[in-house]
């Protein structure tokens, strides 16, 4: 897909030492239009939408907030481990906003899938259906996330 | 002939484009020339400055350093001044950083306020102690697997006034992959009285431009550009007891505190919580301690939430929580000194006012 100006300058923020040390991009060649577009295929395969997808994560961010940097269990079923750091993270996307610098990392207990995401990527899920870039350190498979905040 | 007239079109093309171009700079040029413009500080003060810049540009190149946690980018909001006149209409940017009171007061981020005329603002004072440092790094030292202690030898100003608590601001250089210098704020873990040196305790963040730089590429000897000191993270002059919180770096700030207040003698009691996963994340254990034998009544309590058995941890287990009761005393005469993680700040917040602590007798670092 080709890239509009304004589209250019999101690609540009996504590069390695702009936003952060390696970028929201990581080894992958295509565009993120491009990678929106092809996680969107596997993402409309879902019985929820991106909407659904980012308030359970929210959900479970919320709950695992307040566990003093530490692990808690969500609902019996979800083991939610919340690292915040001090300062705040930029999104690439316009008028996003600023977000607090943590890892969440959530394990299914029933099926043991696991992920980890950051409040940044609650807004590009929500708000874009970016999951990051193939070989990116914080990339999310959609799929991964879905089996394992749902199932 | 064919190909004459194609060169021909595209160089009437591109003269065209060229005397475009050529107008473009020149009205921006003209129009985007503001001039000098006069910078009215408190009514005490006024710098001309050329105008276009940003506010907190135009100060910092008078030496006039307003806190910028995120280097000007509009993300930190630390950059908060009262704009009386001259300041142009609030950005949509600016607006989620202050409540309506704040906004009805006139104030404004010094990072989004472009300089186009003169401008009457209003700052606190201390930020004319704020200087821009060059410094040499004279020792890193590794504290844990994520966490560093830094010396820096001051070398022009060669000395710095602060108060113990307060934080200062490294400017990371542009490096490896990295292709902008970063500026972040760190708490200082010196005394006070050292004048001529700076330490910080820096804790890799996941992603970090500035701490991956100190982690990965600051080396001994190196140059390094510090402003400072900025924030109201202080002990309060009071006869209230004193409870330390801190996770992680957030040892730095009390580590200055503690030793300050040994110079200075102090008969209050103190009690410092540090929150830790595993015995590896445990450091400067035995220099805290040893201030026991500095205060009369000094406790420090490390806590470990994640102790594996092979530790052979004999220590206090779990959140630091529920231990404050065996600590607290008088939960209305203690003041409650915070530094860590957001999460830990939260945390902790939230137990100390369950007990009784006063929440505005509750203090931490705003840069969090």
């Amino acid at each position: 897909m080709k890239l509009s100006p304004n589209d250019k300058i999101i690609q540009d923020k996504m590069k390695p030492g702009i936003l952060t040390a390696d970028g929201f991009l990581g080894t992958d060649k295509r565009n993120f239009r491009d990678i929106i577009a092809e996680d969107m295929k596997v993402t409309s395969t879902f019985e929820r939408s991106l909407e659904d997808i980012s308030r359970r994560m929210e959900y479970l961010m919320e709950k695992s907030f307040l566990s003093y940097d530490s692990s808690i269990v969500v609902d019996g079923k979800y083991e939610v481990e919340y690292n915040s750091y001090r300062g705040v993270l930029l999104s690439p996307f316009p008028k996003a906003g600023r977000f607090g610098k943590a890892t969440i990392k959530v394990t299914n207990m029933k099926n043991h899938f696991s992920v980890m995401w950051t409040p940044l990527h609650v807004h590009f899920i929500r708000d874009y259906g970016f999951f990051e870039g193939k070989g990116s350190k914080f990339r999310i498979e959609p799929e991964i996330l879905y089996k394992a905040i749902f199932d | 002939m064919n190909y004459l007239k194609i060169i021909n079109e595209i160089l009437i093309l591109a003269g065209i484009s060229g005397v475009l171009s050529t107008l473009i700079v020149v009205a921006k040029a003209i129009l985007q020339n503001y001039g000098d413009c006069e910078i009215d500080i408190n009514g005490k003060r006024k710098v001309t400055v050329k105008g276009g810049s940003s506010l907190l540009t135009s100060l910092a190149e008078e030496s006039i350093f307003v806190p910028s946690a995120c280097g000007g980018r509009g993300s930190c909001g630390a950059c908060k001044c009262t704009v009386i006149e001259g300041g142009g209409p609030i950005l949509p940017t600016e607006k989620p950083f202050f409540t309506a009171k704040e906004l009805a007061e006139n104030n404004r981020l010094a990072c989004q306020v472009k300089v186009k005329n003169n401008i009457k603002i209003e700052i606190p004072e201390e930020i004319f102690n704020i200087r821009k440092f060059k410094s040499k790094v004279a020792k890193i030292e590794d504290y844990t697997y994520d966490i560093k202690g830094l010396t820096f030898d001051l070398i022009s100003p060669s000395e710095i006034d602060f108060k113990a608590g307060q934080y200062v601001q490294l400017r990371s250089p542009k490096y490896a992959k990295v292709r902008e210098s970063v500026t972040r704020a760190y708490s200082i873990s010196s005394k006070p009285s050292l004048k001529n040196q700076l330490q910080l305790i820096i804790r890799r963040v996941p992603e970090g431009i500035c701490t991956s730089w100190v982690h990965d590429f600051l080396k001994e000897g190196q140059d390094v550009e510090i402003t400072g000191p900025y924030g109201d993270f202080f002990i309060r002059d009071t006869k209230a007891d004193i409870i330390f919180v801190a996770g992680g770096s957030g040892k730095a700030p009390i580590k200055s505190m503690l030793e300050d207040l040994a110079e200075k003698g102090c008969d209050r009691k103190m009690s410092y919580f540090f929150g830790a996963r595993t015995t590896k994340d445990l450091y400067l254990t035995e220099y805290i301690e040893s201030f026991s034998k500095v205060f009369p009544d000094f406790t420090y309590y490390p806590v470990l939430s994640h102790a594996e058995p092979e530790e052979n941890w004999q220590g206090k287990t779990g959140f630091v929580m529920p231990y404050f009761p065996e600590a607290i005393r008088d939960p209305k005469n203690t003041e409650a000194y915070l530094c860590g993680s957001p999460g830990m700040i939260a945390a902790v917040t939230k137990g100390l006012k369950d007990l009784g602590v006063p929440e505005d007798k509750i203090y931490y670092d705003s840069f969090a």
